[in-house]
C-alpha cells in the first residue's frame, strides 16, 4: 500500500501552489488597464457615483490591503461580492459549474470514443493507407477553428436537420444531454485529434513489445493480443496526456460556451474579464486552478492504479 | 454487455422524448434571444440598457414614455398638476396592486424617489437631487417639492431605474432577495431567473392594465454569439432575437418565415474630439474635418444603408430635433484650404479604437482613407473596449468614435452631458464656449415648450458651428421576430412594448 502514500503528502503541496495562483491572478486582473466603476457606471459616470462605486467595494484601498480582505473572506468561504451583479461571487459560481463540468465530461468520454478506434486502425496498419488517412484527419482536425466548427454543426444538425437543438442547457437530464451533443462534439473533435497521435504511437510501441510478442507466442490471435495487452499498456500516457491538457481543455471551453450559449463558467470569465469584475475573474481562476489540480492528482492515481511499475 | 447497451437505449429514447417535449414551446410565451444576461432586478443599482430594457416589463413608472418616444403618459400617476413656480408636483396615484396583490399606494412612490435619491448603493443620485421632499399627503396623492425649476423633472420619472417598488416588499425581503425576484406592478413577474441563461417572466395578473396583455409569458435568453442568436430564430428555436449586426440584415429579410424589425432609436455615432491637442482646439481645423469626412460613405459600408446621415447631436425623432441644421458637404479640397488658412500645415492625429468591435474597427480603416485626402494623418491605435473608455476619459487621444443612446426623453441629460461644461468636460472632448453653457442651464430651467425648443435650436446651430464633436450617423434597432410574432415593437428609448406583443 506503500504506492498509495503520495495521497496523504501530495495535497500538502497544493497549498503553495494555489497560494501563488491566488497572488498572480490578483495582481494581474489588477494590471489590466480599465475601471471596473467607470465600466459599471458607462459613458453617465458622475465623480460622485465614481467614489461612491470604489469605496463601496473597497477599490480605493491599497492593493496589499485588498489581498488581504481577499484572503481574508477566502478563510471565511467566501469570495468577495461581483460588482457587476452586486451578489457574492461563491453562489454565482455555484450555478455555473455544472454546465461547464458537464461539457468537460462529455468532451472527453466523447474523444475517447472517437480516438480509441481512430488510433487502433492506424497503430494496426503503420505506414499504410489507413495510418495516413487517420494523420490527415488528425491534421485537419487541430486545423478547424472551433467557433467555425459548431457553427457548421449547428447549421447542420440545427437548422438543415432539425434534430438537436441550437444552443442552451436546458432543464431536465434529457434536455441537457441533448443541448450538450454538439458543443462536446465539437470540444471532443479537436481534443481526440491529440489523443489519437499519443495512443497510436504508444500502441505502436506496445506492438513491438516482449508482452505482445510472448502472447503472439504462445499462438494468441492478434485481435485478442491488441486488445488485451496493447490496449492496456498504451492507456498510461494518454491519461497524462489527458491531465496536462486539462487547462487547456477548460480553456476551449469558453469559446464553446459561447457559440453554444452554456451558462458555464467560461462564459461568466468573459464577462467579467470585460466588465473588470476583478471579484469574478479570481474566484473563476481559483476554481479552475483547484480543479487543475485535482484532475491532475486524479490521473496520478489512476496512474499508479493502471500500471503498477509507477512509483510516486 | 446487453444489459448496458439496453439502459444507453433507453437512456437515448428518454432523452429523445423529453427533447420533443420542450420543442413543443408552450403557447403564448415568448422566447427572445438577446446578447447578455441581465445584472439585477433592483433599478437603482444599474445603468446598463440590458437590465433597464427588462425593467420596463416588470415594473411600472409614475409616468411613461409613449410608442413615438416623443410624448410622456400616466402610468401609474393618472395625472398630475404643476404649481406656477414649477416647484410643486402633485400626482394622483391610480388604484393599482403589486404582483403579490397588495395595493400600490403613494407611499411607496414617494419611498421609492427617496430611496433612488440617497441610498448609497444608487448609480442615479445625482440625477434626483433636484427632489427636495416627496410625501403621500394621502394613500392616491403624491406631492413633490423640488429644489429648483427643472424642465425636464417630469421626463426622469418615465426612467426605468425610477420604477415604482414595494416598500413592504423591499422591507420584508431586503435589498438582495428582492434584486433577485421582486415585487413589482408591471404587466410581467419574474418567475425564475436562472443566472446566465434565462429570465422567466410570467403574466402578472395583478398589473392595472392586465386585460391588455396577450401573452402568458415572456423569457429573456442570452445568447451571446451573433451568429447563434441569428440561427435560433432561423430555426424556429425562439421566438425573437434583438441585436441583429448590420451586416445580417439583406440575408434575415430573404428568409420568408422571419420578419426584420427596424425601429427607430436615439442612437447617435459621433467622432469626439479632444479640443485641449494642441491645433484642434481651433474651431477652422475641426471644422476642416468636418468637411474631411464623407458620412455617406460610412452609412453605406459600416451600416449597410441602414443608418442616416446626422446633422445634430440631438437624434433625429427625438425632441427637439432641428431639421434644418448645418449638414457641411464631403469636401476634402476646402477642408485643406482651410487647414491652410489656419496655419496648419501637417496634422498627425491619435485615433483611438476598440479592438474587436467590428463596427469601430471598420470606421476607423474608412475614415482613415478620407481624412488622409485632406493631407491629415491618423494613427489606428486599437485598445481594449474598457481600456480606450479609460483613456478617452483621460484625455489620452486626439479623436474616437463614440456613441450615444438617450435614457429620457428630454434634451437637458445629453445636452448637458455634451455641452453643459459638467464634471466630465463635456464628453471628455475638452470643448469649452461660455455663451453654450449658459444657454443649457437657462434650457433646464425653462418651462414654456415654444421658448425652450428655440434654445434647443440655437444649442445645435451653436454646437455645430463650434464642432463640439462631429455628428456621423444615427441607426435604428434592429430585431428579427418569426411571422408568427405581432406587435413586436421597441420605442426610441429602447422600451419594448411586450404588454401589445402577440404570438400566434
Amino acid at each position: 500500500m506503500h504506492r498509495y502514500k503520495f495521497v496523504l503528502t501530495r495535497p500538502v503541496q497544493f497549498l503553495p501552489v494555489l497560494f501563488g495562483i491566488s497572488v498572480i491572478t490578483f495582481i494581474l486582473v489588477r494590471l489590466i488597464p480599465g475601471d471596473p466603476a467607470r465600466n459599471i457606471l458607462g459613458t453617465r459616470a458622475t465623480p460622485t457615483a465614481l467614489a461612491n462605486i470604489r469605496a463601496q467595494y473597497g477599490l480605493d484601498q491599497p492593493i496589499w490591503l485588498q489581498y488581504f480582505y481577499f484572503l481574508k473572506n477566502l478563510a471565511n468561504g467566501e469570495m468577495g461580492k461581483s460588482i457587476l451583479y452586486k451578489i457574492d461571487v461563491l453562489p454565482l459560481i455555484s450555478t455555473r459549474i455544472e454546465p461547464t463540468l458537464t461539457l468537460v465530461l462529455a468532451s472527453v468520454v466523447l474523444s475517447i470514443v472517437i480516438a480509441l478506434p481512430m488510433s487502433a486502425i492506424a497503430a494496426r496498419n503503420v505506414g499504410r493507407a489507413p495510418d495516413h488517412a487517420v494523420r490527415i484527419v488528425s491534421t485537419f482536425g487541430i486545423g478547424l477553428p472551433p467557433f467555425w466548427l459548431g457553427l457548421m454543426l449547428i447549421i447542420l444538425f440545427s437548422v438543415q436537420l432539425g434534430v438537436l437543438p441550437v444552443s442552451g442547457y436546458g432543464s431536465s437530464l434529457g434536455d441537457k444531454l441533448a443541448h450538450l451533443v454538439l458543443p462536446s462534439l465539437t470540444v471532443a473533435l479537436s481534443l481526440s485529434t491529440v489523443l489519437t497521435r499519443s495512443l497510436r504511437s504508444a500502441m505502436v510501441e506496445a506492438l513491438k513489445s516482449d508482452v505482445a510478442t510472448a502472447a503472439r507466442a504462445r499462438g494468441m490471435p492478434e485481435g485478442i493480443v491488441f486488445w488485451r495487452h496493447v490496449v492496456p499498456n498504451s492507456l498510461v500516457p494518454t491519461i497524462n496526456l489527458l491531465a496536462v491538457n486539462i487547462g487547456w481543455l477548460i480553456g476551449g471551453t469558453v469559446v464553446v460556451e459561447s457559440v453554444f450559449a452554456l451558462p458555464g463558467m467560461g462564459q461568466l470569465l468573459v464577462r467579467a474579464i470585460f466588465s473588470r469584475d476583478y471579484m469574478v475573474v479570481q474566484g473563476v481562476a481559483m476554481t479552475f486552478a483547484c480543479a487543475t489540480v485535482l484532475v491532475n492528482f486524479i490521473a496520478d492515481i489512476v496512474t499508479v492504479a493502471v500500471d503498477p511499475r509507477v512509483k510516486l | 454487455m446487453t444489459k448496458t447497451w439496453k439502459s444507453i437505449g433507453l437512456a437515448a429514447l428518454l432523452a429523445g422524448l423529453t427533447l420533443s417535449a420542450s420543442y413543443a414551446e408552450a403557447a403564448g410565451v415568448l422566447t427572445i434571444g438577446r446578447r447578455e444576461d441581465s445584472t439585477t432586478f433592483d433599478p437603482i443599482k444599474t445603468a446598463q440598457n440590458i437590465d433597464n430594457w427588462v425593467f420596463s416589463n416588470v415594473y411600472d413608472v409614475l409616468i411613461r414614455v409613449d410608442k413615438t418616444g416623443t410624448k410622456l403618459e400616466p402610468g401609474l400617476a393618472e395625472s398630475w398638476t404643476a404649481s406656477d413656480d414649477g416647484l410643486t408636483y402633485v400626482f394622483k396615484i391610480r388604484d393599482a396592486k403589486f404582483s403579490d396583490g397588495s395595493p400600490l399606494t403613494a407611499s411607496d412612490a414617494a419611498f421609492s424617489l427617496l430611496r433612488i435619491r440617497d441610498d448609497a448603493a444608487s448609480l442615479w443620485s445625482d440625477s434626483y437631487k433636484v427632489i427636495d421632499t416627496a410625501v403621500a399627503t394621502d394613500p392616491h396623492t403624491l406631492t413633490i417639492k423640488l429644489k429648483n425649476p427643472s424642465a425636464p423633472f417630469l421626463s426622469t420619472l418615465a426612467l426605468p431605474n425610477a420604477s415604482v417598488i414595494s416598500k413592504a416588499g423591499m422591507e420584508a425581503l431586503g435589498p438582495d432577495a428582492y434584486a433577485e425576484k421582486p415585487v413589482a406592478s408591471g404587466a410581467f413577474t419574474v418567475e425564475e431567473w436562472r443566472r446566465g441563461d434565462r429570465i422567466i417572466l410570467k403574466k402578472n395578473p395583478n398589473f392595472w392594465q392586465a386585460d391588455r396583455v396577450k401573452l402568458d409569458g415572456v423569457e429573456w435568453i442570452s445568447v451571446p454569439d451573433d451568429n447563434t442568436r441569428m440561427l435560433n430564430v432561423q430555426a424556429g428555436q425562439l421566438d425573437a432575437a434583438i441585436f441583429v449586426p448590420f451586416s445580417r440584415v439583406a440575408e434575415l429579410k430573404k428568409d420568408t418565415n422571419l420578419t426584420v424589425l427596424i425601429d427607430p432609436s436615439t442612437r447617435e455615432d459621433h467622432l469626439l474630439i479632444n479640443h485641449a491637442h494642441g491645433d484642434l482646439g481651433k474651431k477652422e481645423v475641426r471644422q476642416a474635418l468636418d468637411l474631411a469626412i464623407d458620412k455617406k460613405a460610412i452609412v453605406e459600408a459600416v451600416t449597410f444603408g441602414q443608418g442616416t446621415i446626422a446633422n445634430s447631436y440631438i437624434p433625429k425623432g427625438a425632441l427637439y430635433h432641428y431639421a434644418d441644421n448645418l449638414q457641411r458637404p464631403y469636401d476634402p479640397e476646402k477642408a485643406k484650404s482651410l487647414l491652410a488658412a489656419a496655419g496648419v500645415s501637417k496634422l498627425t492625429l491619435n485615433y483611438l479604437i476598440r479592438a474587436g468591435d467590428e463596427v469601430d474597427e471598420q470606421t476607423g480603416v474608412l475614415l482613415q482613407q478620407q481624412l488622409a485626402k485632406a493631407g491629415i494623418t491618423a494613427n489606428l491605435q486599437k485598445v481594449d473596449p474598457s481600456q480606450e473608455w479609460d483613456m478617452t476619459v483621460a484625455g489620452d487621444y486626439d479623436i474616437s468614435v463614440n456613441y450615444w443612446t438617450n435614457d429620457i426623453l428630454d434634451p437637458d441629460q445629453k445636452t448637458t452631458f455634451v455641452l453643459g461644461h459638467d464634471s466630465n468636460n463635456n464628453y471628455s472632448t475638452n470643448y469649452k464656449n461660455e455663451a453654450v453653457k449658459d444657454l443649457v442651464g437657462k434650457a433646464r430651467l425653462e418651462l414654456d415648450p415654444k421658448k425652450r425648443e428655440q434654445m434647443y435650436v440655437d444649442l445645435q446651430k451653436m454646437a455645430k458651428d463650434d464642432v463640439n464633436w462631429i455628428d456621423l450617423y444615427y441607426s435604428p434597432y434592429i430585431n428579427v421576430a418569426r411571422k408568427n410574432v405581432e406587435n413586436f415593437y421597441q420605442n426610441p428609448l429602447g422600451r419594448f412594448f411586450l404588454e401589445d406583443t402577440v404570438k400566434n
